[in-house]
């Protein structure tokens, strides 16, 4: 704690505006109570582990199984997310229609609804006796209880990251650009293709990350629609849970440091996003 | 091949934007629309662009119905206030986006788009700076940039919706001049919206002052300034 | 003069059709549904079902333990987002981009993890279980332990409302407060405040959406005792996992009751107040 004090010094140590001292310290005080300290419980357990005894909890087939799930489905909920989104942000960003602002607030549901509370409403509406269980179980397709119901709860709660991020920048790039194309002769297609979509780009990809990362993590809203079937439907955040619940705090820390090893990734990915972006401006 | 505009009319809502404007361009002259804000100036700019619709009125240029057409047939090269340049362009992608949109068999070769995109610079001079991002150019070598992949398109006409107005008063005279020699140079009749009077009658062949939707007087920038015609035209010169 | 062809930046009506039905559909089906399902089992067994569900002593429990957890951490977590955005908005000093990423972090933490860390700290084989057993203090499995991974899972929610916005406003405004020779609580009080008032509430209603609806974190950390340590959406997994279908639904529906309120109030202050919000939410 006391390396970040050091570190965060001021470069002027008078200011005009009183409390630099007190907020800063109360600022960081209570950053490292809440989420430093207990994180790094867990960053240096693998240390206390040993990497061999790290390696052999990580690689059952299992818990193998149970990442390829997690990390596998969240990729393809945030590009399904993200293709939608776009389509979304465009029609809320483009178009006049009655009742888009009551369809825009509608957005950040997931955002707002407990997850448990979507676990439950999906897990009953997919089930095969549920409205849309039972009307794809007549094709044969089973949701509930299968991976595929993982990757449902994924999208549901993973959609308004790409819709929130997408959005404002769609409204900011404004029609001119739209209009500049035309001028030189390029179809409506062109124009979407190699003028909106790349100008979009960083929006969409910084969507589609955190769309990931929140899927990836999810816990909540997933359990009751997958089943859990070992080394099928069950997620990596299941198997910290079972696995606490056996007192086997080695393995459950040794599938939380793969998570919070591709929580790090994906916020530097952010990061390299957002500086990538700010570049173009 | 001149420029016929005749009565023509636009309505924002209920809001009349133009009420009736009539002009003619001779081929390769360079026309400046001025007027206050609210006047039409930019309405009608965009209306000649493809950008807009008129109400009713007719725009004719060489023996083309003009307003039956789309902006992308139209090959209007169109300049905006904000460059509208493609961000995620080079320079030399953004001038060359005109030629690259084209169907293949009218496309030509990467070597002849190379080299246009090459003359275009020297003649905006920025030779050398194919490569950069428009992020890293300054608000006049952006608009330079602009103007070139406007050119590069051959365009029937130059259309120019206040171009100078984002930039400081040396780089407006600066490319003001560059304007009137690049015009010359490549002998196409260009239209020019601005609301500043020096920089409308410092580059233009014929003047349009605008009011509430209609040109006021028409007519060449030291007969404009001589006998203005009605009360506003002598007023606004004044001011 | 009739429409000969499209403006350039207008799309033909074929596309509007297929891209608002897909947006309206996608929407309808993903969202929606499970909405109306929702209320529609809740009210399964009529009115006097869902009043029974609701009066039922241990769901009342978990409602007031919700209400507890968010009633420390909320406020906790206002405190702490005002004086980090003070102190980034209105001084200079190193670092200052690397701690907004670290406030930030918890967003990035699966919930499910943010519970293991406390397990991790508190837990009999932990840094601090065997001396916090020794002197008889429950964390874990006890209302300090779900207090605390609320606490985790909802610390940026004001904090990053508020940087934005505090940014943006820059610090004309109180340095001519303090020249004027108001003290640091009055500038606080009578120049800051009243700029960041709409932002700091939209901030602490979200906040508290999610301190009241966690459900990973605290499922870790609970120890799952009903009517003593189940929260409400412990209690609805309780219910939904003993077959009580009616019981569950009556609870969920209680909770997207509130999620539906702090929906409603957020595109409120979106709307009404979208000047005086962080440059993200305005629309």
């Amino acid at each position: 704690m006391s390396a970040i004090g050091l570190k965060l010094l001021p470069l002027r140590s008078r200011h005009v505006l009183p409390g630099f001292r007190l907020s800063l310290g109360f600022t960081l005080f209570y950053l490292a109570g809440i989420v430093l300290v207990p994180l790094l419980a867990l960053v240096i357990r693998p240390v206390e582990l040993g990497f061999d005894g790290f390696w052999t909890a990580i690689s059952t087939p299992r818990v193998l199984a149970s990442l390829r799930l997690s990390f596998g489905m969240a990729l393809a909920a945030a590009v399904i997310d993200s293709f939608f989104g776009v389509i979304i942000a465009w029609v809320l960003v483009r178009y006049r229609f009655p009742g888009k602002a009551l369809l825009d607030a509608v957005i950040d549901l997931p955002f707002a609804l407990p997850t448990a509370v979507a676990g439950i409403a999906l897990s009953t509406l997919y089930a095969p006796n549920g409205w849309i269980g039972a009307a794809l179980a007549e094709y044969g397709i089973r949701v509930a209880y299968t991976p595929w119901g993982v990757l449902v709860a994924m999208v549901f709660i993973a959609l308004p990251f790409t819709v929130r991020t997408v959005q404002p920048v769609m409204a900011e790039l404004g029609l001119e650009v739209e209009e500049a194309a035309a001028t030189l002769g390029a179809t409506r297609i062109q124009t979407i293709a190699r003028v909106v979509i790349p100008m979009l780009g960083p929006a969409v990809l910084t969507g589609m990350a955190m769309a990931f990362a929140r899927a990836a993590g999810e816990y909540g809203s997933i359990i009751f629609i997958a089943g859990n079937i070992p080394a099928v439907s069950e997620i990596a955040p299941l198997l910290i849970v079972t696995k606490l619940e056996q007192y086997d705090y080695a393995g459950a820390s040794a599938i939380g440091v793969v998570m919070l090893i591709a929580s790090f990734v994906m916020l530097l990915a952010l990061n390299g996003l957002q500086s990538w972006a700010a570049k173009r401006r | 091949m001149s420029l016929t505009v005749d009565s023509v009319t636009k309505k924002f809502r209920r809001f009349p934007a133009l009420n009736g404007a009539s002009f003619v361009a001779p081929q390769g002259s360079f026309v400046s629309l001025l007027g206050p804000s609210g006047s039409g100036k930019t309405t009608l700019l965009r209306i000649l662009g493809g950008l807009e619709f008129a109400d009713s009125g007719s725009v004719r240029f060489a023996d083309l119905n003009w307003l039956d057409m789309p902006a992308r047939t139209r090959n209007p090269g169109f300049v905006f206030q904000q460059y509208a340049l493609f961000k995620h362009m080079t320079v030399a992608d953004n001038i060359a986006f005109g030629l690259k949109v084209r169907p293949r068999s009218k496309r030509p070769s990467k070597s002849e788009i190379q080299d246009r995109v090459k003359s275009l610079l020297d003649l905006v001079q920025l030779p050398g700076l194919e490569q950069r991002y428009p992020s890293q150019l300054s608000g006049g070598q952006r608009q330079r940039v602009a103007l070139a992949r406007a050119l590069a398109i051959e365009p029937r006409m130059l259309l120019l919706d206040e171009p100078f107005g984002a930039l400081d008063a040396k780089v407006r005279k600066e490319l003001r001049a560059d304007l009137r020699r690049i015009h010359d140079h490549a002998g196409v009749t260009t239209v020019f919206v601005t609301h500043d009077q020096e920089e409308a009658f410092a580059v233009a062949d014929l003047v349009a002052v605008m009011k509430d939707g209609r040109i006021e007087q028409y007519g060449a920038p030291a007969d404009v300034r001589r006998n203005p015609r009605t009360p506003f035209v002598s007023e606004f010169l004044s001011v | 003069m009739k429409k000969r062809y499209l403006k350039p930046t207008e799309d033909p009506l074929w596309l509007k059709l297929i891209l608002g039905a897909v947006t309206i559909g996608f929407i309808a089906v993903l969202l929606l549904l499970p909405l109306v399902l929702m209320f529609k089992e809740a009210l399964a067994n009529g009115l006097n079902g869902f009043w029974a569900s609701m009066t039922e002593p241990d769901a009342l429990a978990s409602v007031r333990l919700s209400l507890i957890a968010a009633a420390i951490a909320v406020p906790l977590n206002t405190v702490f987002g005002i004086a980090a955005a003070w102190a980034i908005a209105k001084y200079d000093f190193r670092g200052k981009t690397f701690l907004v990423t670290l406030i930030d972090l918890p967003f990035s933490v699966s919930p499910v993890v943010a519970g293991l860390i406390y397990v991790l700290v508190f837990g009999m084989q932990g840094w601090l279980g065997p001396t916090l057993a020794d002197h008889d203090v429950r964390i874990l499995f006890a209302l300090p332990g779900i207090v605390l991974v609320t606490i985790f899972v909802t610390f940026p929610f004001v904090a990053r409302e508020l940087i934005p916005l505090m940014v943006d406003q820059g610090r004309d405004e109180e340095e001519a407060a303090a020249t004027l020779g108001a003290s640091g609580f009055q500038t606080f009080l009578r120049v800051t405040l009243p700029n960041i008032k709409w932002g700091l509430l939209y901030g602490i209603l979200l906040c508290n959406a999610r301190a009241l609806g966690e459900f990973g974190a605290v499922s870790v950390v609970s120890g799952h005792i009903r009517g003593v340590t189940n929260t409400m959406p412990l209690h609805v997994q309780l219910l939904y996992d003993n077959y009580d279908y009616a019981g569950a639904f009556t609870v969920a529906a209680l909770l997207a009751m509130l999620a539906l309120l702090t929906l409603a109030l957020k595109s409120l202050l979106e709307w009404r107040y979208a000047d005086e919000l962080a440059a993200a939410h305005r629309r």
